[in-house]
């Protein structure tokens, strides 16, 4: 069974070391703003979000690319084609977590699990972020956080939106 | 540029300006960042003599090389400036997300000069700056102020003050992140005094290295081979409520005043009650330790307390009781109060009254009026609430308690009694900004008494941490090297960096910290303890009886300055000096002043 990434917002710190490990890995610097994952921070309650791309059955970024450039892979992990893509932006407009947006030459980039090894896991210390074969409890988990489609907005918008909404604290 | 971003913002209240200047590179080598390149800037900024509250008198604020990377513990940033509560150059460093969130929007640093007209904020984005209206913040507490600044700027991090910065106590902080704060010093007075509420800084930008693959080895290596191994691993399990035990073991933990070494009711202040009403664990940015232990009890949430508060505002109050301290920590974050001082000068209240000297109403151990002042010390609102916001010192004077006042160039001691481990005394006496127990640490020395040993400890820990606060490495990376932060260096700036010169640049940063002091008119009289410490005995625990003699300081006092190679003033010696390259402007500056 291909296992799975799963964000667990109530193991996280909010230190951030999953970002930086995410742009490090794909854009060669340190840089959070690029990472293909979010991370929301409410110190003020002693909570943060972090979440990833579901790497969705039925991806609403794939249905709503209208050059074929999204697609999954044997292990059905969702990925870009970077060739085929035009940079029209359908995909991040689509995606209700906010998990695709368009790079840099305007090419949408979204989490590609690293290959198989993920970066973001390998550097979360806390356990929020896991990979694995999933069982009942994970599944759940990630049910649940689906649930919460952020319809409008940038990519950033919709994190933040989900991150909101997870942790109870309101628009 | 690799590491750092080399722009740093300057400031100038009066002018309503904001300009990005170049970073001075030819300062790098010698001071490298955070505590060292701010106490650069300040030196050249600044005014010998200067009134800390004058507009003239600088604020810097600086990041470390290796803050915004994935070097796990370097993420903090420091303010370097002259210190409202005691006159002296002094430096305050804090956590959370601010200092990578300047970098990633263009920054190593902040100068900031003048005094605007009216309350404003400086707002920072992706190298672009502006003096925003803060006339509707002003009044508000730090919580609502961060939560007002996250809706007028879409999530930027802050840096903010309180009523306690506006009405310029000379203990206030300024916050961060709800509940971390620049302490000690007075820093909410600092921006107070400027007009300025706040600061706002959002980024998308990023931190570059020279070679990323190596730059990640090196980092994984020292991440698994020293950070994350038995020496530090208290951080993640306990935080530093694991101190309570410790320090009531040692009998050094300060109690009623600083009368008693233990705490026998301890229990109600320590790891396990601590853990038993823990919500969460809070980390700084790139921190895998997460010693931030959220804590929720009877109603009252906090990130925290630490220990110093658990200590200075418990046991040192004789407040025996976790919920009390939890809400007097909540209370001094949203107000902007700094909980060492705030706690110690509660706690001389208190000894005052019960010796027949004034009476503040406040009692050992009684919580209500305890509670109650804090807020009346923040907003000036009664003739107590201005008394202790004067502090130990000035509040001692004031009432004639000089005997019952603990503090050392007017600095409220930390908490670890100095008479049952003699190198914290030396430490106390020697720091740049008065008592302070992260210049030096000597609690795990092995004899305690041997001031040989403790006085060349205290030199060499000074040393140490003068580089690891310029990196803005956490103090809890205890197992840190100059010899990894020279691979680390190296690796992301592409350059040769070598252990000796950062060792002598540690070295070099504490002694332009001593011309500074020197400069303000600091002496080697200024190195001492309080009369308190000097000829009362400890009680209690296994240092009944101890005391530590002027005669204890001023043998470990030679040795130290003997070590430093200072003069008979206490001052860097000519040959010091030239060994360490400190400009000759600047040591010429101070033998005139």
């Amino acid at each position: 069974m291909p296992r799975i990434l799963v964000a667990m917002p109530e193991k996280c710190t909010g230190c951030g070391r999953c970002q930086a490990a995410c742009s490090a890995a794909h854009e060669g610097l340190f840089a959070p703003s690029l990472a293909r994952l979010g991370v929301e921070n409410f110190p003020f309650l002693g909570r943060s979000v972090p979440s990833v791309c579901f790497h969705c059955a039925n991806p609403d970024c794939m249905a709503a690319c209208p050059e074929g450039a999204i697609s999954h892979d044997e292990n059905g992990t969702v990925l870009v084609h970077a060739a085929k893509c035009t940079g029209c932006g359908a995909c991040a407009e689509a995606c209700p977590w906010g998990q695709i947006r368009l790079g840099a030459d305007d090419v949408a980039v979204k989490c590609d699990l690293c290959g198989g090894e993920p970066g973001c896991v390998s550097e979360c210390h806390s356990g929020a972020l896991v990979f694995q074969e999933p069982d009942k409890d994970l599944r759940k988990l990630r049910g649940m956080q689906m649930k919460e489609r952020c319809a409008n907005g940038s990519p950033e918008g919709k994190r933040a939106e989900l991150a909101r909404r997870l942790v109870g604290a309101g628009a | 540029m690799n590491l750092y971003t080399g722009s740093v913002l300057h400031v100038d209240l009066c002018a309503g300006t904001a300009h990005q200047r170049p970073l001075r590179r030819e300062w790098l080598r010698d001071y490298w960042g955070g505590w060292g390149l701010a106490a650069r800037y300040y030196q050249e900024h600044s005014t010998p003599g200067c009134d800390a509250l004058a507009p003239e008198n600088p604020v810097v604020i600086m990041t470390g090389p290796l803050c915004g990377t994935l070097v796990p513990l370097s993420a903090r940033f420091c303010l370097m400036s002259k210190s409202p509560h005691n006159g002296t150059v002094f430096e305050s460093n804090a956590g959370g997300a601010f200092g990578p969130e300047l970098k990633f929007s263009g920054f190593d640093g902040i100068v900031i000069t003048g005094k605007a007209e009216r309350p404003v904020y400086l707002s920072i984005t992706n190298g672009h700056a502006e003096l925003r209206d803060a006339s509707s913040l002003w009044g508000l507490g730090i919580f609502e102020t961060e939560d007002r600044l996250q809706k007028l700027t879409g999530g930027a991090k802050t840096l903010s003050i309180g009523p306690a910065g506006e009405n310029l106590v000379t203990f206030s902080c300024i916050g961060t992140e709800a509940y971390r704060q620049l302490g000690r010093g007075g820093t909410g007075a600092l921006f107070g005094s400027k007009n300025l509420k706040a600061i706002a800084c959002k980024g998308s930008g990023g931190v570059r290295v020279a070679d990323m693959k190596a730059f990640m080895a090196v980092m994984t290596q020292a991440k698994n081979e020293s950070l994350l191994t038995g020496d530090n691993l208290w951080a993640k399990s306990d935080g530093t409520p694991v101190l309570v035990d410790l320090t009531n073991e040692m009998g050094i933990h300060p109690t009623r005043n600083f009368t008693y070494g233990v705490n026998t009711e301890k229990a109600a202040l320590g790891s396990d009650t601590m853990k038993a009403a823990r919500a969460g664990e809070r980390a700084c940015w790139s921190c895998p330790m997460a010693c931030g232990k959220f804590t929720r009890i009877d109603g009252a949430e906090v990130e925290g307390p630490e220990y110093e508060t658990l200590c200075l505002a418990g046991s040192n109050c004789g407040v025996n009781d976790l919920a009390a301290v939890t809400r007097f920590n909540r209370v001094c974050d949203d107000l902007g109060l700094d909980t060492i001082s705030t706690g110690a000068t509660i706690g001389l209240a208190m000894d005052m009254a019960g010796k027949g000297g004034h009476d503040f109403g406040l009692r050992f151990g009684e919580t209500e009026q305890y509670l109650a002042v804090v807020e009346e010390m923040a907003r000036l609102s009664t003739d107590r609430g201005r008394d202790l916001a004067l502090g130990v010192k000035r509040l001692a004077a004031k009432y004639d308690a000089r005997d019952l006042a603990v503090e050392s160039k007017g600095m409220e001691f930390p908490a670890y009694d100095p008479r049952g481990n003699h190198g914290m005394g030396l430490a106390y006496a020697t720091s740049e900004r008065g008592a302070c127990h992260l210049r030096a640490f000597t609690i795990f020395a092995e004899d305690p008494f041997d001031h040989e040993s403790l006085a060349r400890g205290v030199v060499a820990a000074q040393n140490l941490n003068a580089i690891k606060w310029a990196m803005c490495i956490c103090d809890f990376w205890g197992t840190v090297t100059t010899g990894y932060l020279a691979e680390q260096l190296a690796a992301g700036l592409g350059e040769t960096v070598t252990a000796e010169e950062l060792d002598q640049a540690g070295e070099r940063i504490w002694n332009l910290l001593r011309l500074l002091n020197a400069r303000e008119g600091f002496t080697a009289g200024d190195d001492t303890l309080p009369k308190k410490i000097l000829s009362q005995a400890l009680r209690g625990g296994p240092h009944e009886g101890r005391t530590l003699t002027s005669e204890d300081l001023a043998e470990m006092k030679s040795i130290y300055y003997a070590a430093r190679g200072w003069d008979d003033t206490a001052t860097p010696a000519a040959a010091k000096l030239a060994a360490l390259g400190l400009e000759p402007m600047l040591a010429t500056e101070v033998r005139h002043a």
